[in-house]
């Protein structure tokens, strides 16, 4: 019994710490967003400011075209996961049910995309946006996150389709459905906790891009996303932090909203097939 | 309703044949149960009827209108998957009704037909719930209620009874019974398990790698299987063998067996003479006592189920059959079982008399398999 207790003691202390390990930048972040610049570098540092600029973030917004920055983040990563999902749903749904030659070696080979940098896909995927002309235009990020979300989701949902009876299309079929209709009538709806898991994981990955951004949206000021823009608050010589940490915060609320809001999917499109 | 015709339908993955010539005609209204061990085909053959696997060479008719190349919702029938295949993300009522919905019924209509099918199977206040908030016996009803208002020319069922448990398994097998003596809608029935088999279908069709091993009622294939798998596998426990030779007697055959010249029951006596065979004796037609042919057992094992017993005894050395590769139990090889009804309670120390009637016996050819009457 007392063994027990020390274990569970134990647990709750590791859980505890790991939590706080993965709490303390957001923390900082926060810290930082509040203090005045002049603070920051003081020692002992300070864990939370005697006077909180709680105006800080209404005068960054009234400063810098912070929604602006957001709007456009929104659209491209909107766009790259739009895009991603209509690919990787069909190429996943594919892979999963229909046995053709060569095929696992064909999914093995966009995994193979997912392991190169983003950074090396940047010179040629340069190359062909400037004979597109799309460099400036939001359409570039758009395409080129679709470029890294489509491998890693189209085996995302290849594993969830796994999951899935292959019986359901085939009463779906014997019903009158088409094999395409049996997918968008009776696999996809049964897979919205997959497909909101993926989405959320595309739409991540396309907002904190600043690669690409910068690489292709440098001269459109008008068309910088959210990551792009902050790094314009940091000058050559003097970098404001506190503005760029309660900037960063508002880059960051959107996600965390849209976390919230499909935690439920989430959870169940990541423990799908865990179940016996 | 309609009638079925399978015409030398075929099935190979590659070099792999699961399926070598199977042709069957099905009578319209007919309740036919295809059995047999895993991997026999049965699945296969029940899919390529279905329309959800193609055939490598061969043609099927339902009614008739040739729906071989035909996609699965153009062939007016209904399937029953083994694991339900209930659309987890619509209620009961959608369930039933959506393969009406998908062939443009009205909704009046649909709702109608549910609400009739799902009186018929006792589920009507269940409409609304979605499957996970139903029991596997209420899942397996709705399945059954989602091919039933569909009305098609044949329904298909694919294992429908193997995820119940024991009890409930011998109730629904009952109804499913009951429903198509009401109904008269043609039905072709998979199973592995030969009970079902035989208490359900208006003929069997037993199947081995992929061949028809025999076409017959349920009472035919018992008293006559058409060869040592058939007599092996239908039965519970399965017919016991007994390795024989074949010896001419005046105008009938005879063969040794527990040291007694018995006459074996075949009409062709002289072609027989001098064969090696392979006799067989059902459990159930070995009785405790003296009788036509006696002989006396030391039992190895006997289990009880109260109204029976099953006694195990150990076969002579010259009766054990060499063993061969197609996977036969060892036990079963050098075994005999008899099943006593209502018997005595007795000591397995005990030395016991066993006799059976020599006109129950089955001859099969040693060296084929096949039957010898």
């Amino acid at each position: 019994m007392r063994r027990r207790s020390l274990r569970t003691i134990a647990l709750y202390a590791g859980v505890a710490l790991t939590c706080a390990i993965l709490v303390f930048p957001i923390y900082w972040l926060v810290v930082t967003a509040l203090s005045e610049p002049s603070q920051l570098r003081q020692l002992p540092p300070s864990f939370w400011p005697a006077e909180p600029r709680w105006g800080v973030f209404g005068q960054i917004m009234a400063e810098r075209p912070i929604l602006l920055w957001l709007g456009n983040s929104a659209l491209a990563a909107t766009g790259a996961v739009a895009i991603s999902m209509v690919v990787s749903v069909l190429a996943g749904y594919s892979l999963s049910r229909f046995r053709v030659r060569g095929g696992q070696s064909l999914g093995l080979f966009i995994l193979t995309a997912k392991m190169l940098p983003a950074t090396l896909l940047v010179i040629p995927l340069f190359g062909i946006f400037r004979n597109l002309e799309l460099i400036g235009s939001l359409w570039s990020i758009i395409l080129a996150h679709a470029t890294l979300i489509i491998p890693f989701t189209t085996w995302m949902l290849k594993g969830y389709f796994d999951t899935i009876p292959r019986e359901l299309e085939q009463a779906a079929m014997v019903d009158g459905c088409s094999p395409l209709g049996a997918m968008v009538r009776v696999i996809l709806p049964v897979s919205a906790p997959g497909l909101a898991a993926t989405a959320l994981y595309g739409f991540v990955l396309s907002w904190s891009d600043y690669a690409y951004a910068r690489t292709f949206l440098t001269n459109a000021q008008d068309n910088w996303t959210a990551n792009l823009g902050i790094t314009t608050m940091k000058g050559e010589y003097i970098s404001n932090w506190s503005d760029i940490s309660a900037a960063s915060i508002l880059v960051a609320l959107p996600i965390l909203a849209i976390y919230l809001f499909l935690e439920r999917y989430l959870v169940g499109g990541l423990t799908a097939g865990a179940e016996k | 309703m309609a009638g079925i015709r399978i015409d030398s339908v075929t099935k190979s993955y590659g070099g792999l044949a699961v399926l070598k010539a199977f042709s069957l005609d099905i009578a319209d209204g007919e309740f036919v149960v295809l059995v047999g061990p895993s991997g026999c085909g049965k699945s296969t053959m029940l899919k390529i009827l279905a329309g959800l696997e193609e055939a490598t060479s061969g043609t099927i008719s339902i009614g008739e209108r040739d729906v071989t190349d035909l996609a699965p919702g153009d062939r007016d029938i209904a399937m029953v998957f083994q694991n339900y295949a209930l659309y987890p993300h619509l209620t009961v009522r959608k369930n039933m009704g959506f393969g009406l919905k998908m062939r443009g019924t009205d909704a009046g209509e649909i709702d109608r037909r549910v609400n009739e099918a799902a009186k018929i199977l006792g589920i009507d206040h269940l409409l609304e719930r979605r499957p996970r908030a139903l029991s596997g016996g209420q899942r397996q009803r709705v399945a059954l209620g989602r091919a039933i208002v569909r009305e098609p020319q044949a329904f298909l069922m694919d294992e429908p009874l193997s995820n119940l448990d024991a009890k409930l398994r011998v109730h629904t097998r009952a109804e499913i019974s009951a429903l198509h003596k009401r109904l008269r809608v043609t039905t072709i029935y998979v199973t592995h398990d030969q009970t079902e088999a035989m208490t359900m279908a208006d003929r069997i069709v037993i199947m081995k790698d992929g061949v028809i091993q025999q076409i017959a009622s349920p009472d035919v294939m018992f008293r006559e299987p058409a060869n040592l798998f058939v007599a092996g596998f239908i039965g519970s426990p399965g017919m016991n063998f007994l390795k024989a030779k074949a010896l001419a007697t005046g105008g009938s055959v005879t063969a040794k067996l527990f040291g007694h010249d018995v006459t074996l029951p075949v009409a062709n006596a002289a072609a027989l003479a001098g064969k090696e065979i392979v006799v067989g004796l059902r459990p159930e037609h070995i009785a405790a006592g003296p009788g036509q042919v006696s002989f006396a057992v030391s039992p190895r094992l006997i289990e009880s189920l109260g109204s029976e017993q099953y006694v195990y005894v150990d076969l002579p050395e010259e009766h054990r059959r060499e063993a061969n590769s197609g996977g036969e139990d060892e036990a079963r090889r050098t075994s005999l079982i008899a099943r006593l009804i209502n018997p005595e309670p007795r000591p397995l120390e005990a030395t016991l008399t066993l006799s059976f009637d020599p006109a129950r016996l089955h001859v099969f050819d040693a060296a084929s398999g096949e039957a010898i009457r």
